[in-house]
């Protein structure tokens, strides 16, 4: 039974190989330790292609570690999504098309076998700032909104835990700093327990509590990085000196990560350690 | 994925590409009208002997009331066996396809099993469904074997073509296979599958009329056998004639109804 000092994630010593081909594997997290508190923000922030994306995965029960134990709310991350207590969201927005931006936030009350909460999808639309687009079907909508949407359908179930993978690393920098701040605005009213994946700096820190910095392949924690900026986070916070000191000192641990990942042999990097 | 098929609508309704379309429908047509020619001359200069009347003496046969008559009654016998076997080869090809993907570890044996159907000749299954089934029901059963298999194949791959950006948010969403089945699997390959009908719609006819070669009380496909053997040229030709159609139109309404799932599904 979880206590309530127990941390929401909990991923202990993780190593996970991916086959390549016959025979060979390659290794894309070695001896990963992260520990998340209920109600944190935490970013992965690392250079593509150094299995941030496979934390996540492990996370939401999509991979099993090859070593290690990964643990949420105490238990195995595919019960809790058994349950229908796990929300995630992806760079693809991975919508319906046939369906309306209002029934593709009702889509986890159906699949959960449970009554459509119409009064929770208003509200989810409203705080997505989509109220008048409920009828839309995705390909009406733009990028931003489809995330928007795609967010919503996460939050849907009240989750206990939610999962974010590069949810805005399709879009265009001008929307994506308005999503980030819309985001913020949003992850203030619920305070749900967030993992981000992501490799933009500034996302990283101007949502997360803590930000994780990963070294290249196979992936390690290199550095945990405590942005103690009060929220509310809004445009103003990006302006001040704090927060561009944090996001020069991180993206300059990144460069350095970076070469790591180069020397890598040839092969076809794994879907999931991208 | 949706942005790329959305483009290319886009781009057919954009202007560009009509004064193509224009061009190819000008040339299939062209090609239609110089092949009728062919088939007209090889008729009228006897390049073929007796059993090639010329086309003009075909339609000339189909003025006549009798030959309306009998060709009607083919057509309507021929075309309610073919869409009936459209409608049970589709009900059990979706059906089979939907239980691989329920139940993955047979979805392989299906596979084999479906391509041993397939590759037994129709021509050989006749006879034996004569003397199991009937020679009622025959013709029926050949067009949904025929067109069951296409189905089959089509939805086969139809299921399993969501994105794996949707098949991972509904496993996190926690959704059982069945409502992963109904919910994105389905919806999702419906335009592949109205494709494999496409397919299906000429195969079911072709069945019927096999189906019918072994004594089925009327058909085209005893049509065909009687005017073959009767040496009726015009008779053969104009039941030869009828068959196409019949296969072209229900191609054609196909395509239709593959135009209204893809505007809507995609």
């Amino acid at each position: 039974m979880p206590e309530p000092g127990d941390p929401a994630i909990a991923l202990s010593e993780i190593v996970q190989d991916f086959p390549i081909r016959r025979g060979s594997t390659v290794r894309a997290l070695d001896g990963f330790d992260l520990k998340i508190a209920h109600g944190e923000f935490v970013a992965i922030l690392g250079p593509s292609g150094c299995g941030k994306s496979t934390v996540l995965r492990l996370v939401a029960g999509l991979e099993r570690a090859t070593v290690g134990e990964v643990l949420v709310e105490g238990r195995a991350p595919a019960e809790l999504s058994r349950e229908h207590r796990l929300g995630v969201a992806f760079q693809e927005h991975a919508l319906l098309p046939w369906a309306s931006a209002r029934s593709n936030i009702e889509l986890p009350f159906k699949v959960a076998g449970r009554p459509v909460n119409r009064a929770r999808v208003d509200e989810l639309l409203n705080l997505v700032g989509l109220a008048g687009f409920a009828d839309a079907r995705p390909r009406q909508l733009s990028g931003g909104m489809r995330q928007r949407v795609a967010i919503a359908r996460a939050l849907a179930l009240d989750p206990d835990v939610l999962l974010l993978d590069e949810p805005f690393g399709a879009l265009d920098a001008v929307t994506r700093r308005r999503m980030n701040l819309e985001l913020a605005r949003i992850w203030q009213a619920q305070r749900i327990t967030t993992l981000l994946v992501t490799h933009d700096v500034d996302e990283a820190v101007l949502l997360a509590d803590r930000v994780v910095v990963m070294t290249g392949r196979p992936g390690r924690v290199r550095h945990v990085e405590l942005v103690d900026i009060p929220r509310p986070r809004g445009t103003e916070v990006t302006r001040e000196p704090a927060f561009h000191e944090i996001v020069d000192r991180l993206t300059g641990l990144l460069d350095e990560a970076e070469p790591g990942a180069v020397t890598e042999p040839a092969g076809r990097p794994p879907r999931s350690a991208a | 994925m949706t942005s790329g098929t959305a483009g290319i609508g886009r781009v057919r309704s954009a202007g560009a590409a009509p004064a193509a379309t224009r061009r190819g429908f000008w040339l299939a047509a062209a090609g239609v009208l110089a092949l009728l020619l062919v088939i007209e001359l090889i008729g009228r200069l006897g390049l073929a002997g007796p059993s090639w009347p010329p086309l003009s003496a075909v339609l000339g046969y189909l003025g006549t009331p009798t030959a309306r008559l009998v060709l009607g009654r083919a057509i309507g016998a021929t075309g309610t066996a073919a869409a009936l076997g459209l409608l049970l080869g589709t009900v059990l090809g979706v059906l089979l396809a939907t239980l691989g993907t329920l139940l993955p570890p047979i979805g392989p044996g299906l596979d084999r099993l479906a391509a041993v159907v397939n590759a037994i000749p129709l021509i050989a299954l006749g006879p034996l469904l004569i003397n199991t089934a009937g020679r009622a029901a025959t013709p029926t059963l050949v067009a949904a074997l025929a067109a069951g298999f296409a189905v089959f194949v089509a939805a086969t791959s139809a299921l399993a073509s969501a994105a794996t950006s949707q098949l991972d948010v509904f496993a996190v969403l926690g959704a059982g296979r069945l409502s992963t089945l109904l919910r994105l699997r389905l919806p999702a390959g419906l335009p592949l599958i109205v494709d494999g009908l496409t397919l299906a719609a000429p195969a079911a006819v072709l069945g019927a009329v096999i189906g019918e070669w072994f004594g089925a009380p009327r058909g085209l496909g005893v049509l065909l056998v009687s005017a073959m053997q009767n040496f009726q040229a015009n008779l053969l030709w104009a039941a030869a004639l009828g068959a196409s159609v019949l296969a072209l139109a229900g191609y054609l309404v196909l395509l239709g109804l593959r135009r209204l799932v893809n505007r809507r599904f995609m």
